[in-house]
């Protein structure tokens, strides 16, 4: 198989989630779209790697993925944070600075 | 292991081999992680009182014997400086290595004497939330204020943080280049959002600051994903070989190398990647904003240098031309929106990004040069920035840190001596002589002359002219208007936040009117290991 | 299609690259919805879907740690953790979030853009190459264990303080001291 196909999949996908965190405004949204992102890019590791012989596209993927989790846990307890302090998880309603 | 047909059944009881890793040569970094679970250790066990007192300690400790390591480590390198690489080519213990990290460390140092300070605040307590938890101006928080709580989990996240910094500019592969990355953010989006004053502007800069970082780091990412793919390895070496002779598939390392380039510049916030910042700076608690500006910029230029000068030296004619670009557009406009603030800390924000540019241009050289009079000039910066932090959370009214400009009006005339401080930093700042500001812009801009950026020397000197117009002007607002009567005071602080700003007067005085013995150090140090 | 998928796939030839599609437009159809829909508890869902999907791709690309990894950790936790932070922020069911409409264009720029960029290099890199399967590269747990523990030991390591930091600081912005030692003094 043509392993571009995969890395098609990943390059639209990633765009896709570059794009919601552009054009939504609810913070966990947004989030969910980064997490889109960082899927992306393990995607293309992991069909790197096979395209390469090697495991190390594998490993990578693996690591970004624990990444993401820590990124969660900090993420979510800011956006809960400042959920209580306003509640709203909404980035336009950050009215005390520009966005 | 003897036959290959039995390999993989050989493979379910061979034991693993244990990998090689010089545990000294990454005692600074070992150090510091040891400090900061101690201090995890030390919320966990130690009663309340205590902890304040034990937290300052083994921060101090820790990052004075971590620098100790860092200079045994430079005096144990070869006659020629060159470096070596160790834990199975994840990390670099080279000159630029060592010596960002001593920067790093003395940052360190002198920043926790800020985050330590607890005179300031006329009820008591240091620049954090007495209770993070507690929602802003609930009754929980008040209660939280008037027991005098506080959270002193920011000494273990900003040793956390520093581990991330220790290990970025050292990284040599880009896998550790992005787990540092993470390790250095991470707890900075939390202590972002800790200040005990403005609480919900400090929170909205952690959410963004938080956003926009993970935003960012995807694209790091991408980038990774992209050079990997195209080289067959995340080592800085292995894409430097490959990149050095390959035509084809080009494509993919220009947009890896974009992508990659894309998250650092977002991490030293150069312009059109710096919108984040003077939120950032404004919203943090000051003694934290000034180890962010401070040291996040060390860390991270030390690293953009070496995925530049190992990984990707053979397309230096590819990445030039644009990294010029956006070091003229970083100085311009950096320089040009801080004549619109009205605010010391977003001022201050703005001026970095300019500064970004500045050392942009030492890091475009692509020479030896380039990179001792990055390093020497990013040592110049750190201190005179985290030193002029620290005079921000001097100057307060009753609502906390009094950071609008025309607070700051005829300050001179009520404390000579901080606004005469103040002043020196904006100097310095400014790039005037016989300060160490001076010494770090001659020395990146020769180097960039010689390394054939003249366009972005001129670009650069102009703009060094801009941004002292609006350095000299806060200076004239100090000294020579007429205190308001209602105006801030000037809060004495305790020792540590003193020395941390008379450290900060001294490495400015020191590198302005003797750089040598300091850009001879640099220059000793400026051979990255291959 | 000039096919070299040896004995380690888990489909046919032909399987597999049906597989991949079917599941591919999944991923993507998906992954717009996570975007485009109005409910957030729905893109939370979606989510899930993408995620899942791309664990049957890492299957596909005989990567099986990884799939299981992904499961587990995405879908798993993180898919969780972002229904409780949807719980938590209480974000209303069924409510239809505009967009926002300023951003709106610029994004669409953006993101045109971007894919026909990432699109047009791989298209230029990747016209000739085709994925020839070795024994090598499967991504059993126990050879991703081994070059894990070998090669990249020290960012492992590193990840521990990653996730004790993230811990440490998730638990400073939550947890509120309990009202019985408010008397106590620091």
């Amino acid at each position: 198989m043509n392993p571009v196909n995969y890395l098609y999949l990943s390059a639209l996908l990633f765009t896709i989630g570059a794009a919601g965190v552009l054009l939504r405004r609810n913070a966990i949204v947004v989030f969910m779209c980064v997490e889109l992102m960082l899927n992306a890019c393990n995607l293309a590791f992991v069909t790197f790697g096979r395209m390469h012989d090697n495991l190390d596209g594998q490993i990578i993927a693996f690591f970004t993925m624990v990444v993401a989790a820590c990124e969660v846990v900090v993420g979510l307890s800011i956006i809960i944070a400042i959920f209580r302090s306003r509640r709203s998880a909404s980035v336009d309603d950050a009215s005390l600075m520009k966005w | 292991m003897s036959m290959s047909t039995a390999a993989t059944a050989t493979l379910a009881v061979t034991k693993v081999d244990a990998p090689t890793i010089e545990y000294g040569k990454l005692s600074p970094i070992l150090i510091i992680a040891g400090v900061a679970v101690v201090g995890v250790l030390i919320e966990a066990f130690l009663p309340r009182p205590a902890r304040y007192r034990a937290q300052l300690t083994v921060a101090l400790v820790g990052m004075i014997a971590a620098f100790g390591a860092v200079v045994w480590l430079a005096r144990d390198l070869p006659d020629d400086h060159r470096g070596s690489v160790t834990a199975m080519g994840a990390v670099a213990v080279d000159g630029p290595s060592l010596f960002l990290q001593g920067t790093l460390l003395l940052i360190g140092i002198a920043s926790v004497l800020l985050i330590g300070e607890r005179r300031l605040e006329p009820a008591g307590g240091d620049a954090f939330a007495p209770q993070a938890a507690a929602a802003p101006g609930s009754q929980q928080e008040k209660d939280a204020a008037a027991a005098g709580w506080t959270q002193t989990e920011v000494y273990p996240l900003t040793m956390f943080s520093l581990v991330g910094m220790l290990l970025f500019p050292a990284a040599n592969d880009l896998l550790m280049m992005f787990v540092a990355l993470e390790i250095l953010s991470l707890p900075l989006y939390l202590l972002c959002g800790l200040a005990r004053r403005h609480r919900l502007l400090s929170q909205e800069a952690a959410l963004k600051y938080f956003l926009l970082g993970a935003f960012s780091s995807a694209f790091f990412l991408f980038g990774v994903a992209m050079l990997y793919g195209y080289s067959g390895s995340v080592s800085l070496d292995k894409i430097g070989v490959a990149s050095a002779g390959a035509m084809d598939n080009d494509a993919l390392l220009l947009i890896g190398l974009a992508m990659v380039a894309v998250g650092l510049l977002f991490k030293v916030g150069a312009v059109p990647f710096h919108s984040w910042t003077p939120d950032v700076y404004q919203g943090a608690p000051t003694p934290i904003t000034g180890f962010m500006a401070a040291a996040t910029k060390v860390a991270a230029f030390g690293a953009m240098m070496r995925f530049f000068y190992v990984a990707l030296p053979g397309m230096r004619w590819d990445w030039r031309p644009v990294m010029i670009g956006v070091a003229i557009v970083t100085m311009v406009a950096g320089a040009i929106i801080a004549i619109t603030q009205t605010d010391v800390k977003r001022l201050l924000a703005y001026s970095s990004i300019a500064h970004a540019g500045f050392i942009l241009t030492g890091m475009i050289a692509m020479s030896d040069a380039g990179v001792s009079s990055t390093m020497f000039y990013l040592v110049a910066y750190g201190f005179v920035t985290l030193g002029a932090f620290a005079v921000v959370t001097l100057v307060r009214d009753a609502r906390g840190e009094a950071t609008h400009l025309s607070h700051w009006a005829g300050l001179g005339r009520r404390s000579p001596l901080v606004a005469g401080v103040f002043a020196l930093f904006l100097l310095a700042f400014a790039g005037i002589p016989l300060t160490s500001g001076f010494s770090g812009k001659f020395a990146v801009f020769q180097a960039a002359a010689r390394g054939g950026a003249g366009s972005l020397v001129v670009v650069g000197v102009l703009c060094s002219a801009v941004a002292a117009f609006f350095y000299v002007r806060v200076i004239v607002l100090m000294f020579f208007s007429e205190p308001k009567v209602d105006g801030p005071t000037v809060v004495v602080p305790s020792v540590m936040t003193t020395a941390a700003i008379a450290l900060g007067v001294a490495v400015t005085v020191v590198l302005g009117i003797l750089p040598q013995p300091v850009l001879d150090l640099a220059d000793k140090a400026a051979l990255f290991v291959h | 299609m000039n096919l070299a998928v040896a004995e380690h796939g888990f489909l046919s030839p032909t399987g597999a690259e049906i597989a991949f599609v079917l599941i591919g437009l999944v991923v993507l159809g998906s992954a717009l919805l996570v975007v485009t829909t109005r409910q957030v508890v729905h893109a939370a869902l979606w989510l899930v879907v993408t995620l899942g999907g791309l664990a049957a791709e890492y299957l596909l690309l005989t990567a099986e740690f990884i799939a299981w990894v992904q499961v587990l950790i995405y879908v798993g936790a993180v898919v969780v953790l972002l229904l409780f932070g949807l719980m938590l922020t209480k974000a209303p069911i069924g409510y239809s979030e505009p967009p926002d409409s300023a951003a709106r264009i610029p994004a669409a720029v953006v993101a045109l853009g971007a894919t026909a960029t990432l699109l047009t290099v791989i298209v230029d890199a990747f016209r000739t190459a085709y994925l020839h399967l070795g024994d090598d590269t499967v991504g059993s747990t126990e050879v991703t264990g081994q070059s894990l523990f070998k090669v990249w030991v020290l960012p492992f390591e590193v990840l521990s303080v990653l996730l004790l930091a993230a811990l440490i600081g998730a638990i400073v912005l939550s947890r509120s001291r309990s009202r019985a030692h408010s008397g106590r003094k620091d």
